[in-house]
């Protein structure tokens, strides 16, 4: 059962900012909920005040700007699958939308809190990475653009400010041929939590591998870059023997943890499994393969 | 067996109102000036408790009452050894310690109640639990259970010398004698590990006690209505018709909900009538995971003694079986593990040894499968061992060891859950596993498809197996059958139902009898005002026992048509038949009567009757066998396994049955269906981990996977295979509990076979980590 709580409904915005103004740990913004009601049920989090977000008009809606998309904090998984303009940006968001948790949970989950919830498995931030998203934050007072890899701070931490909420995540554009893919082990194939995830981009440039990105989800107390195989990569051509040097440097960029999913062994294996199989995968597709 | 109404694929009566959510769920009863029921639970798996202060609590606006162990007096005691042990088998140890309804001075498990709230709504309930200061000194948790029998393990119950429950020995032949003689002898350490129930509804309680005509109604989600009235009258003092029970409908049972002796079962009663409010407390997941009994969970020490022909000489078996904090459920898992060991193979000499071991742990009592599923897993793997070290095909070495039908009744020697010797009443098991491998295209797959497949790189595996089930044991159900004036049914018997399909299988077995339509016979279960004798739902024995019990009832009332309607007739009774609601005579079909106006004239209101007549056109009769009927089957399975992530698929899954006769083959294989997801469950998916502190992992179905539709084979087949029991008239023999008992062994054994045989799995549940650490360890 849930605890008792106030629940505010702001109009707009604005309101919403004023009710998050007093910097109170009590205060927590809501929108789908689906992190927040079952962590309140079982009275893990009792927060005395829930303001209502969700349907707040400037938090929603999918944006097309000339070098970016800009989709609204409240933007659920459910509309993110079914979004052509995402699908042409961010095909590896699309990827993670599809294996996120349930046609139900997808319905009412938004990309806003499954960020702000900063769990290290959390579906929707490997590809966010990988397509070096920016989050903008507002606050009563305040307004920054951060890039997502500083956004995150340790196991279902942020930078994010008790005032503060995630107004929009922001999705570059390239007019440089690209492709990303996504790939979520779990230990069923829908609605479980994943065991390791890896998110690939890449770009072709002169015939061999132009900019490159590898994150990895449930791996580390945090979604992750591996910038040390992303940096192999960049502008050489692409042998399975680079790709397997690549996929070995992103194993060891994670710190998994063992728990009843799996062994920080088997997770670190998966990495570079994943990895490797991303980049194969893409390196076809984008027939950059060399060998 | 099949007739017009009794064999047939018939739809359920009871989907329509299901379907369209007309049915009424123990949820849905909503009483006026009802109170809220919520269980404060102890976090910690072993602890003493020092002080319990919950004076805030009743201080909270809406809070009605609040009682720990103290406050309920002399009424606080152990609740009833639901289950007693056999007192046939000689030599045995049984520590009788049942389960108390709420946590007094000790908490024994993680999740056991330490204060009761009473409240005008569950919200304010839990809220009072911020309220209650418990003070608490914490206990070294005992989980291990090898290492709670050692001497200097914390004691569970501190009362007795060790963490021993019971000890119980069975022997048939010599097998000491039997291995000197084996040219083979294969010995592994096997583990099966935890599962729950996990039923998609939740249990629930609603108790009203009326106090001007005093009567108790109490509705619940038991799978044993009566035994449950019975306890709530005696600790209650009342009379049995003063506590009426009620069994709305059921989303699952699967073992679990048999207990009568939880915390809702004992107290809320007694707080209701000394509240003179109804109470109602519906069970959340994580209650449900925490405190609501479980299975599985033994660690075996098994050996198997064969020539080098592969003939099985002998086996032993020594296993710790986890009963959990306390036992009131007996023997029955691990006794059921020792008769299903080795049942369907020739085993001339059998040792087997229970070490039956208390933990900090949730109480274990029968969860679908109810230790078959063990002794099937430990004798399978058994076999492949020795399949291997022969080098034999594991369909041979099975198929060379099967028992054949002309050694029915075969008395095994080894008593088990009903008390009695066991005996496998018939059956064909050979024919079963023939069947399968025909089906599953076991030649095949080994001699073509597989080599084929590795050669492409591909890692595919077969796994077969057989088992037997153990099923419609005694002691007894009853039920009563009668024609009412408006030409419809009404049978009435004292067991319960949680998705069975009864409102349907039962009426077929009337409606073959009196000859009115399914549709037109209204079957009521669990309801101890509508039938008042019985013991449950339980063991698979619903449609072969209490099945037995309405057929009997039926045959009577069929005999009551025939004699009322010759006197009418004046015709003999061979000249009379009787369909479609009605009974004619045969030479002349416009000389007939409708049932519903026969039922008036068999009960007249004035006149006389004939001496011995009974009046009505009802029948009540029981049915209680003096064994259990033995269903059997086999399985095999073939899966692909990715060598990277270890991800398992099962591409093809086919299982050939024989429960005997069927009363409608739809819905017994939706019965195996379901049996069969809950054994893939079992060995892939859903696993029970306690840490060392006897903290319950795995308290959700965040971390407590059940598979889902898109985790079932990709091709699954059901071959059916009738051999009918001589135990009971229809011929029947249960299979609510089939699926899940070989599956685990079946999935195993394809695994190692999909790893080209190199590693060798000796536990029960696996996931995609666990399969990399046993090849981790092989390199």
């Amino acid at each position: 059962m849930l605890p008792e709580f106030d629940l505010v409904m702001p109009e707009n915005l604005q309101q919403a900012l004023e009710n998050l103004g007093q910097r109170n740990p009590g205060v927590v913004p809501v929108a789908g909920g689906t992190n927040l009601t079952v962590d309140m049920r079982s009275r893990r989090h009792t927060p005395a005040t829930l303001v209502n977000i969700e349907h707040i008009q400037e938090l929603t809606g999918i944006l097309q700007e000339d070098d970016r998309i800009e989709i609204g904090s409240c933007v659920t998984i459910a509309e993110i699958l079914k979004s052509p303009i995402i699908a042409a940006v961010a095909p590896a968001l699309i990827e993670a939308a599809r294996g996120f948790a349930n046609p139900l949970i997808r319905n009412r989950a938004t990309i806003g809190g499954n960020l702000a919830d900063a769990s290290p498995a959390a579906d929707t931030a490997p590809s966010l990475l990988v397509h070096n998203a920016q989050v903008e934050l507002w606050s009563k007072k305040n307004r920054r653009i951060l890039p997502l890899d500083e956004f995150f701070v340790g196991v279902r931490k942020t930078v994010l400010q008790p005032d503060e909420i995630i107004k929009s995540v922001h999705v570059p554009k390239t007019n440089r041929p690209s492709a990303s893919s996504f790939y979520k082990l779990g230990l069923r194939k829908a609605d479980a939590i994943s065991v390791a995830s890896v998110a690939v981009y890449l770009e072709k440039k002169n015939g061999a591998c132009g900019q490159v990105r590898i994150a990895m989800g449930s791996v580390a107390p945090k979604p992750l870059r591996a910038y040390a195989a992303e940096e192999l990569l960049t502008g050489k051509h692409l042998s399975l023997k680079l790709i397997e040097e690549a996929a070995k440097l992103a194993a060891e960029a994670s710190s998994p943890i063992s728990d009843i999913r799996g062994s920080a062994e088997y997770r670190r294996r998966m990495v570079f499994v994943l990895t490797r199989r991303l980049l194969t995968h893409l390196a076809e597709m984008m027939e950059l393969k060399d060998w | 067996m099949a007739g017009k109404y009794f064999g047939q694929p018939i739809l359920r009566n009871e989907d329509a109102q299901l379907l369209s959510g007309k049915a009424r769920f123990i949820d849905d009863i909503d009483l006026p000036g009802m109170l809220h029921a919520a269980f404060l639970r102890s976090d910690f798996a072993h602890a003493r408790i020092k002080k319990i202060d919950y004076s805030a609590a009743l201080k909270r606006s809406g809070v009605v009452a609040v009682y720990t162990a103290e406050d309920f007096g002399d009424f606080w005691r152990p609740g009833p050894l639901q289950v007693p042990p056999p007192t046939a088998i000689k030599g045995s140890v049984f520590n009788a310690r049942t389960l108390v309804p709420i946590a007094k001075d000790k908490v024994r498990f993680s999740g056991e109640p330490l204060a009761v709230i009473i409240a005008e709504s569950r919200y304010i309930a839990e809220d009072a639990f911020d309220d209650i200061i418990v003070e608490i000194e914490p206990l070294d948790a005992v989980n291990d259970l090898e290492k709670a029998l050692e001497p200097g393990a914390p004691l569970v119950h501190e009362d007795l010398d060790s963490n021993l429950a019971a000890d119980v020995v069975q022997e048939r032949g010599n097998y000491e004698e039997a291995r000197a003689k084996a040219d083979v002898v294969i010995s592994r350490k096997i583990l099966v590990n935890r599962n729950a129930g996990a039923a998609l509804e939740n249990r629930g309680f609603v108790v009203e006690w009326e106090e001007r005509s005093r009567q108790m109604t109490v509705w619940a989600t038991t799978q044993a209505p009566i035994p449950l009235r019975n306890t709530i009258a005696a600790r209650m003092g009342l009379f049995e018709n003063q506590v009426r029970v009620i069994t709305p409908f059921i989303g699952g049972g699967f073992g679990p909900k048999i207990m009568t002796s939880q915390a809702d079962d004992v107290l809320l009663p007694w707080i209701a009538m000394k509240l003179k409010r109804p109470i109602k407390w519906i069970e959340d997941r994580r209650e449900n995971f925490l405190a609501t009994t479980s299975e599985r969970d033994q660690v075996h020490y098994a050996e198997i003694a064969l020539t080098k022909e592969g003939t099985i000489l002998g086996v032993k078996d020594v296993f710790y079986h986890n009963t959990g904090a306390y036992d009131p459920y007996g023997m029955t898992v691990p006794l059921n593990t020792q008769t299903h060991t080795v049942s369907n193979y020739r085993v001339p000499n059998f040792y087997t040894q229970i070490k039956m071991v208390f933990t900090n742990q949730m109480v274990v009592t029968p969860v679908r499968g109810a230790g078959r599923p063990q002794g099937v897993f430990v004798m399978e793997r058994l076999m492949d061992a020795a399949a291997r070290e022969l080098n034999m095909d594991p369909a041979e070495i099975r198929m060379k060891n099967l028992l054949i039908p002309d050694e029915f009744p075969l008395r095994t020697g080894i008593i088990g859950q009903d008390f009695v010797e066991g005996v496998l009443d018939s059956g064909n098991y050979k024919k079963n596993l023939e069947k399968t491998m025909e089906i599953v295209g076991y030649e095949k797959f080994r001699k073509e498809i597989q080599p084929k497949l590795r050669a492409e790189g591909k890692h595919v595996g077969i796994g077969i197996v057989t088992f037997t089930e153990g099923t419609a044991v005694g002691p007894y159900e009853g039920a009563r059958v009668t024609i009412g004036a408006n030409g419809k049914v009404n049978v009435a018997t004292g067991i319960s139902t949680q998705g069975q399909g009864h409102f349907t299988s039962f009426a077929q077995i009337v409606a073959e009898q009196v000859g009115i339509d399914v549709k037109d016979i209204n079957v009521v279960t669990g309801d101890t005002a509508h039938f008042h004798w019985g013991a449950g739902t339980f063991a698979s024995r619903g449609a072969a026992v209490a099945g037995s019990a309405i057929h009997n009832a039926a045959v009577k009332v069929r005999e009551k048509i025939f004699s009322l309607a010759s006197k009418i007739f004046e015709e003999p009774e061979e000249n009379l038949e009787v369909g479609d609601g009605k009974v004619w005579v045969k030479s002349n079909p416009s000389q007939s009567m409708l049932l519903g106006d026969l039922a008036l004239r068999a009960n007249p209101t004035r006149g006389t009757i004939e001496p011995g007549v009974e009046p009505g056109l009802e029948a009540t009769a029981y049915y209680g066998p003096p064994y259990g009927a033995t269903g059997a089957g086999a399985v095999a399975m073939i899966v692909n396994l990715d060598p990277e992530t270890m991800q398992v698929k099962v591409e093809h899954f086919v299982i050939v049955h024989d429960c005997g006769t069927a009363i409608n083959p739809m819905i017994l294989e939706g019965q195996v269906y379901g049996g069969i997801s809950m054994g893939i469950g079992n060995a892939f998916y859903e696993k029970m981990v306690y840490d060392d502190n006897g903290q319950l992992l795995s308290a959700s179905f965040m971390d407590y996977l059940m598979p889902q539709a898109t985790d079932m084979p990709a091709k699954m087949e059901l071959g059916h295979l009738v051999t009918t029991t001589p135990l009971n008239t229809l011929g029947i023999k249960g299979v609510g509990e089939a699926g899940a008992i070989p599956t685990p062994a079946a999935f195993v054994q394809a695994v190692e076979d999909a790893l080209h045989g190199q590693v060798e799995i000796m536990e029960s549940n696996l996931n995609p980590s666990r399969i990399f650490e046993y090849l981790q360890k092989k390199q």
